[in-house]
């Protein structure tokens, strides 16, 4: 009998525990939110991301958006990135080429700036979700020093069970179909020094996420 | 690794007087502590413990459902992509991720934090063998050039102060000195960054292992946790079987109390899913994926009464909440598990009679199992493997006489008041402060509190006669 089955019939073989553990009636989120119309969702969001220390920009149009992240970039000419079909962003590819910022290698480590979309964000906590695939390099929003993430508006749901609702009712489809899904919240940190935040250790430093109008 | 928990006593005094050890632990799990308390009674402490015992049922009916639920898991794995190995024992842990490595004619290996692999003392095999193994979460970075073991959970050097870990960080990897925790993290940072770009093989452990959808679930605030799953050729998830859940529904719950119990944080920066290996078209992730299922010891608990141990969501709360952890840091333990649920699960993984100290470790004030994110009952299996250690004849002989003593004194209610009168007696005006012979140890850290002056046999004789006194002695009173 290999190990596989030898625990398997170990476990079968043992009294099962918790047999008389209530059923469950309730199923609570871990963050109540009672106004969930779509203007309260987006000031929630913008005000947990800054709390995970994300910066958050809300640009009036996609021409300020596009100057916006530019600025972002300073002297930086090369980017690690999603496609341009996966960032809700019309003129970006044409703005990058202008200013001439190239796309770089998904492994390249001297690259400080990523862009990326997102999945979803949660208002619950300030998050993105993520999710990895052909043209949504994980790379984008891990390597770089600055992550640059561009959502839509309607991108913004309550909180994580809210997603995980929406997975569920297209079967699951999206845990068979991307690699790996991520949610990512504020930029990388520590305190394993004497229990000292230090913001960025090997992911960004910086969280820029740009609400679209 | 080796097992020294035998020696939790003599280790904890040592540890109680060492001043770096009480400034860094005290410090450290006060201040997560604190964290957790706001974080688990945001936006009420009612809502903090209907998630928390939302939590601790979806553990409970993961593992009464365990086998189940690996199969399961173990078909939506495959169905992913990913390869599934079974383990029972650390060799055959070892063997494994050895002969993938091989396979996969791997060099260089990046880990990311993970507790079984430090039970199976993974990384001293590998080097074995001939591969350069480098750990790259910042706290068991440093543990690894420090060669000692981490004392935590979640914050492995919990137990050492800046200016120790900038002397360590000076002597082993020629920083220059500072002081500043940011600087020191920015070195670290820029001298792991290769490791991940060159690794062939990154190794994980896994918070939880979703059987509805076959993925890995990691934790990681630095982001290591990614990069060794994200940039190396090869990633193998060594998870312990206990860590498997039912559904997403009960995965959105465990995974927000999880950080909330640790740290504080309302979410860990990259709660992360791993659904499979690299697919076409993409640019980068893993292209194989290996899970290894681990037992180590896992079935025989849950063949016990002490299967609720196997609930804990490793968030390090009884750590920063426990009296005696507080005091003696976490390397005292002598294993891979410290604190409350260390001193339940380090008898029942390495052997009663190798961890015999640890159940006592502990005041049972119960705060251990307050902070639970899944609301475990270590008092109750605390209290339980302390029968347990008499029944295997496991506690000194002293306590065996001490036991016959005080049963046939209280047999016999003469012997019992001559004992009480001697005691007393022997309180004042011999012992004064200090227990007789091998009870000493008890009194070398206190005075020995002293008895009434009268007894309550006495008390009530006095009362008994000052009443029938005032009665004038008629028992119609």
């Amino acid at each position: 009998m290999g190990s596989r089955e030898e625990i398997l019939a170990k476990l079968r073989a043992a009294p099962k525990p918790f047999t008389d553990l209530p059923k469950r009636d309730t199923y609570l989120h871990m963050v109540p939110i009672a106004d969930k119309s779509p203007a309260a969702l987006r000031k929630r969001f913008a005000e947990e991301a800054k709390k995970l220390a994300c910066e958050v920009s809300e640009p009036v149009s996609h021409t300020d958006a596009i100057q916006q992240i530019l600025a972002l970039f300073g002297e930086n000419k090369s980017v690690i990135a999603w496609d341009f079909a996966n960032i809700p962003l019309p003129g970006l590819a044409d703005a990058f080429a202008t200013a001439g910022i190239q796309i770089a290698d998904v492994r390249d480590g001297s690259v400080r700036v990523g862009i990326t979309g997102a999945d979803a964000a949660l208002a619950s906590t300030g998050s993105l979700v993520v999710g990895s695939g052909p043209g949504k390099p994980r790379q984008a929003s891990l390597l770089p020093a600055l992550h640059i993430a561009v959502i839509s508006p309607d991108q913004i749901i309550t909180d994580l069970e809210t997603w995980f609702d929406g997975q569920l009712a297209k079967g699951l489809q999206h845990f068979r179909s991307a690699a790996a899904h991520v949610v990512i919240s504020g930029p990388s940190r520590t305190a394993d020094i004497a229990m000292e935040l230090v913001m960025g250790v090997h992911g960004p430093t910086r969280v820029h996420v740009v609400i679209l109008p | 690794m080796k097992v020294e928990s035998q020696n939790f006593i003599p280790a904890a005094q040592i540890a109680i007087r060492n001043p770096n050890i009480q400034e860094a632990v005290t410090t450290g799990t006060r201040n997560s502590y604190v964290k957790r308390n706001i974080a688990m009674s945001t936006p009420t402490l009612e809502h903090g413990e209907a998630m928390r015992m939302q939590a601790a049922e979806a553990k409970r009916r993961a593992l009464r459902n365990l086998p189940d639920l690996l199969e399961k898991a173990e078909a939506n794995m495959k169905a992913n992509g990913i390869t599934v190995e079974w383990a029972q024992t650390s060799q055959e842990v070892c063997k494994l991720v050895v002969d993938i490595a091989k396979k996969h004619n791997v060099h260089l290996v990046a880990k990311s934090k993970s507790m079984v692999t430090e039970e199976v003392a993974l990384n001293d095999i590998l080097e074995a063998e001939g591969m350069e193994v480098i750990e790259t979460d910042l706290g068991e970075f440093i543990v690894q050039i420090g060669k000692t073991h981490p004392s935590h959970l979640l914050a492995p050097i919990i137990h050492m102060t800046k200016p120790e870990i900038r002397d360590l960080m000076v002597k082993e990897l020629g920083m220059t000195p500072t002081d500043d925790a940011g600087e020191m993290t920015k070195f670290a940072q820029a001298h792991l960054r290769r490791y991940f770009l060159e690794a062939d093989m990154g190794i994980s452990g896994g918070n939880f292992i979703l059987a509805e959808t076959g993925s890995i679930c990691l934790v990681t605030n630095e982001g290591n946790g990614r990069m060794c799953t994200t940039l190396p050729r090869v990633h193998i998830a060594v998870v312990g079987i206990e860590k498997v859940v039912e559904s997403v529904k009960d995965y959105a719950t465990l995974t927000q109390v999880l950080p909330r119990s640790g740290t504080g944080q309302v979410m860990t920066v990259y709660t992360h899913m791993i659904n499979g290996p690299r697919q076409l078209g993409e640019t980068d992730g893993p292209e194989h994926v290996y899970v290894i299922l681990v037992d180590n010891g896992r079935t025989k608990i849950y063949d016990t009464d002490y299967a609720e141990s196997l609930a804990c969501i490793r968030c390090g709360a009884c750590q920063n909440a426990c009296p005696v952890y507080r005091s003696t840091g976490g390397l005292a333990y002598g294993w891979v598990y410290a604190g409350p649920i260390g001193a339940i699960v380090t008898p029942l993984l390495v052997g009663m009679e190798n961890a015999s100290p640890l159940p006592q470790a502990s005041s049972l004030c119960g705060a251990c199992k307050q902070v639970c994110p899944v609301n475990i009952d270590i008092p109750r299996m605390l209290l339980e493997l302390r029968h347990d250690l008499v029944e295997q004849g496991e506690t000194g002989k002293i306590w065996d006489i001490g036991i016959k003593f005080w049963a046939i004194g209280n047999k016999s209610p003469r012997l019992f008041q001559m004992g009480g009168s001697m005691a007393r007696f022997g309180r004042k005006h011999v012992l004064k402060n200090n227990l007789p012979g091998p009870l000493g140890g008890w009194t070398d850290y206190r005075d020995f509190p002293n008895f009434a002056p009268k007894s309550f046999h006495q008390l009530w004789k006095e009362r008994q006669a000052a009443k029938n006194s005032h009665n004038g002695g008629s028992n119609n009173g």
